[in-house]
């Protein structure tokens, strides 16, 4: 009798444990979406319509299945597109998209959404508002990238790589080239709350179709320099040469090829960026604000048109110190735009000053936008060319007798 | 499962009661002095049993005597020749002489005397012919048993590159043979028992002496007595006789038809069941980790066997979570698959009709079911069965937009996956949780598919084969026994046998160190 009790109060803890267990499964399902039920976004464009409402453009994928392929892959495959774009206006991003839903027969998925094209009216008037939305809701991903483009954003989607499969993908494809800049939404809203105050974005301008065939027309997009914004308002626009100016102080060089030519020399060295590493050093001195720009890069010699001879450590040394002040040169050229004519510090010199002299930043920060187009720049620049290939020399000579 | 139970004890009481009556009228008479009544209790033992002969003689013209055997059990041309023709031809026979003394006059190697009624029907049975003398309360039993049987060939479900190429018969002397041929040391210990009220099947459990440890053997034994049955008809009616969980999906007692499988774990200090009418020998304790080794392990080079073994280990998962990651992944957590993929499915999948979840239960149920009908079908219909199998699954369900090639591709890889199991009885349990983890996946997503793994992992800590933990050398982790599980260690660094087997002798160490092969170590 003891153990048949026993064994039915064990029966009922087993059972109230198996309730408990089922109940964990009435959580379930409720988010349960299928891909089908998807529209996944590829790249979404912020634009100011003319009714001065915020105007959302989004690049919709066409889940058409992939085609047999035997039969029409040619003739059809180039030509249709596998994505719409579809927009709404609203008084805000997310009042948009409610508007932009009620257009769409399936949910909007912005898990994949993995580019955010803002246009240049809207950026000129500030984006602050519109980033809220990329950083608050929990579904866009953090990580897309940012452009800023020439006209409006919705044309950026509307175009037609030759190349890519779309626009989204061909604008993911440059900024990942490493030849630009690439900002991304935690970036850019890292960069306007931080103690500078300003922020660079690439910038898509529209490159013309190469052949007069299918596309006519429609353009491609491209990226050309990058759009500066101070506070969270587009104020300027810097070229690509620019651009790459920029990268060495903000430590984002890592690749590129530099060509230069020496001093009583016909012929073209070109060489091969394999590392950098830039630092900033600040300095306040008898209230004097100036920066170091330390670079330390290697390069490895790809091409030498020139008679220099690359064996012997005098032409090398010769070569290095041609490469540093071409470097400064592009560091400069940047650097005079965006601190003289634009005012925005987009290099992270304010960090740097912050985290050097924390005491005398707190009571200058405020004054900050009069003191960076004063700030001393500096430049200390290490070049260390590690590999000069194979050289033949007699070669060289030879071509010199004749 | 209360419910069963009480049914069970209260049903089974009658019609046993009445058989075993019928049957233990016998045990206690002795032979009796009068033949003719002898053979009576035997006729009547066996009435309407038309394989039995009783074959009337006379030795030395006088003496009355009976031969009693199986037709088809026992080889009567050599009783005629050994047997009969020397008692038949005896020109005196002294009545006064003892059975053993006419024991001794049979030119045959096996020879026994028996005293009841009882052997008398057991030696028959078992193919021995019995001789039973007018006036002698003894009876002799002659050792010549033979039947028709199978020859030794090559294991069939678990087949090798490398390795020997004898498998386990039906006859269990041959299997016991095939045993003692690999290991010749007199510690290979044979303890026979017979099990099953009607089958009385052959059981003979199988150890080394000083390797195996002594409350294995004890268990085992005991396990065995306690089973009361009518027939064992396969080594599977053990197997779910002596399991420590009946209820678990793993197997706790590995089978094999591979007599250098049953050599090793002897070796290792397991304990090998041998059951008459099966190859299929039975090995306990067996753990998790052995369920993921390949004889094969053992014959080829370390590296070699390391690195199948982990592909092995990888594919483990793969069968068991691959669908299931799929359908949940595709059902809530789309942001998770790298965006041109997602493209890709998305447009496979825009035809499906089905949520991914179904459609992944279609393809694998169907699966199974080919593989099923593959296994029942006698060989030339089954390579039939796998064209259309492989015609239905891959071609012709993606193009009647069933299911979406995706799902074709994970369900084939799931399949490939469970093929890699060493152990079919390992692969069943893993095919078959996988559908409740896709079923969970389906509703919690990712999450399901943790608390389904979660759950497996803790059931595999809690059972047990034998004593020792289903985890060994994982779960009560002992870092020197992952050498056999985690890589498979050379052998001349496998110089300790698994410790949970055999702690309680401290007989460990297995062969002394630092055989380590290289030149010129010899030195000369």
């Amino acid at each position: 009798m003891m153990d048949s009790s026993r064994r039915r109060k064990n029966n009922y803890i087993s059972l109230v444990l198996l309730l408990c267990l089922i109940i964990l499964l009435l959580a379930g399902c409720w988010d349960r979406t299928e891909v089908n039920d998807l529209a996944i976004i590829l790249a979404t464009g912020v634009d100011v319509s003319k009714k001065e409402a915020i105007e959302l453009s989004v690049q919709v994928f066409i889940p058409k299945p992939a085609e047999g392929g035997q039969q029409e892959g040619v003739s059809s495959g180039t030509n249709s597109s596998q994505t719409l774009v579809r927009s709404a206006e609203g008084v805000t991003i997310a009042d948009a998209m409610s508007r932009l839903q009620e257009k769409l027969t399936r949910r909007i998925f912005w898990g994949q959404n993995e580019v955010l094209v803002i246009g240049e009216k809207l950026a000129k008037r500030g984006i602050e508002d519109q980033i809220d939305f990329w950083m608050r809701h929990s579904e866009p991903r953090e990580r897309a990238d940012v452009f800023v483009s020439m006209d409006s954003a919705k044309e950026v989607l509307e175009s037609m790589p030759e190349l890519e499969r779309d626009s989204a993908k061909q604008l993911r494809k440059l900024v990942d080239s490493q030849i630009g800049v690439k900002v991304t939404v935690k970036d850019l809203s890292e960069m306007l709350s931080g103690e500078a105050g300003a922020a660079v974005i690439p910038w898509v301008a529209k490159l013309s179709p190469s052949n007069l065939g299918v596309n006519k027309g429609k353009n491609i997009p491209f990226i050309q320099g990058a759009a500066v914004l101070r506070g969270d308002k587009m104020v300027g626009w810097l070229s690509d040469k620019e651009t790459r100016g920029i990268l060495w102080p903000r430590n984002e060089m890592k690749s590129g090829i530099i060509t230069i030519r020496t001093n009583g020399e016909t012929g073209y060295v070109s060489l091969n960026l394999l590392r950098s590493n830039n630092q900033l050093m600040p300095k306040i001195m008898n209230g004097k604000w100036s920066i170091r720009v330390k670079t330390d890069a290697d390069l490895e010699v790809i091409q030498n048109t020139s008679n220099l001879s690359l064996l012997h450590s005098k032409s090398l040394k010769e070569v290095e110190r041609k490469v540093v002040q071409e470097i400064e040169d592009r560091e400069k050229l940047a650097l005079s735009k965006t601190q003289e004519k634009l005012n925005a510090d987009i290099f992270g010199f304010a960090e740097a000053f912050q985290r050097k002299y924390p005491r005398i930043w707190r009571r200058k920060s405020s004054e900050w936008k009069e003191i960076f187009p004063k700030v001393d720049i500096t430049f200390e620049t290490k070049v260390n060319i590690i590999r000069t290939g194979l050289e033949n020399e007699e070669a060289r000579k030879g071509g010199e007798e004749k | 499962m209360n419910f069963f139970k009480h049914k069970k004890n209260s049903g089974d009481r009658f019609p046993c009661q009445q058989i075993t009556e019928t049957l233990s009228i016998l045990p206690n008479i002795p032979i009796n002095q009068d033949m003719n009544q002898n053979i009576e209790i035997l006729k009547s033992a066996y009435t309407d049993c038309s394989d039995v002969v009783f074959r009337e003689f006379t030795i030395g013209a006088r003496t009355k005597a009976a031969l009693i055997y199986i037709d088809g059990l026992s080889n009567t041309q050599e009783i005629d020749q050994q047997v009969l023709m020397p008692l038949v031809q005896l020109e005196s026979f002294d009545p006064g002489i003892s059975i053993e003394n006419v024991s001794k006059k049979l030119a045959v190697s096996d020879v026994s005397v028996i005293k009841t009624i009882t052997d008398v029907i057991k030696q028959i049975s078992i193919g021995n012919p019995v001789i039973l003398i007018n006036n002698k309360i003894k009876g002799i039993s002659i050792g010549l048993p033979k039947w028709e049987k199978r020859g030794i060939e090559d294991p069939v479900a678990e087949s090798v590159i490398r390795g020997p190429r004898e498998g386990f018969v039906e006859t269990i002397r041959v299997n016991t043979s095939l045993l003692r041929r690999k290991i010749r040391h007199p510690a290979l210990k044979m303890k026979q028992m017979t099990i099953g009220k009607f089958t009385e099947t052959q059981v003979i459990i199988a150890y080394i002496e000083g390797i195996a440890s002594n409350t294995l053997i004890k268990e085992v034994t005991n396990r065995l007595e306690r089973i009361e049955i009518d027939g064992i008809l396969e080594s599977g009616y053990i197997e779910e006789m002596i399991e420590d969980d009946p209820f678990s999906p793993f197997p706790q007692v590995l089978s094999t038809e591979r007599p250098d499988v049953a050599a090793s774990s002897l070796l290792e200090g397991r304990v090998v069941i041998l059951i008459d009418g099966t190859p299929f020998t039975l090995i306990a304790p067996c753990t998790f980790a052995s369920l993921l080794q390949a004889p094969e392990d053992y014959y080829n080079r370390f590296l070699i066997s390391t690195f199948i073994r982990w592909l092995r280990y990888l594919f483990f998962f793969i069968a068991l979570l691959a669908p299931s990651a799929y359908v949940a992944i595709l059902t809530y957590h789309q942001e998770m698959v790298p965006a041109s993929l997602l493209l890709t499915i998305a447009q496979s999948r825009e035809q499906i009709p089905f949520p991914a979840l179904i459609e992944a239960f279609i393809m694998e149920i169907t699966f199974e079911a080919l593989r099923e009908a593959g296994i029942r079908l006698p060989k030339q219909v089954g390579a039939a069965v796998s064209i259309v199998g492989a015609l239905v699954i891959g071609q012709a369900a993606t193009t009647a937009g069933l299911v979406s090639s995706a799902m074709v591709m994970v369900v084939a890889i799931t399949g490939v996956a469970s093929f890699l199991l060493p152990r079919y009885a390992a692969g069943i349990a893993i095919r078959m949780l996988r559908f409740p983890i896709m079923i969970l996946s389906g509703i919690l997503g990712l999450l399901g598919v943790m608390l389904g793994v979660i759950a497996i992992v803790v059931h595999l800590c809690t059972i047990r084969s034998f004593g020792v933990p289903y985890l060994n050398s994982i779960a009560p982790l002992k870092i020197h026994n992952l050498r056999d599980v985690l890589i498979r260690a050379p052998w001349w660094a496998m110089n300790t046998r698994p410790d949970s087997l055999s702690t309680e002798l401290g007989n460990l160490q297995r062969q002394p160190h630092g055989q380590k092969p290289g030149p010129s170590k010899g030195g000369d």
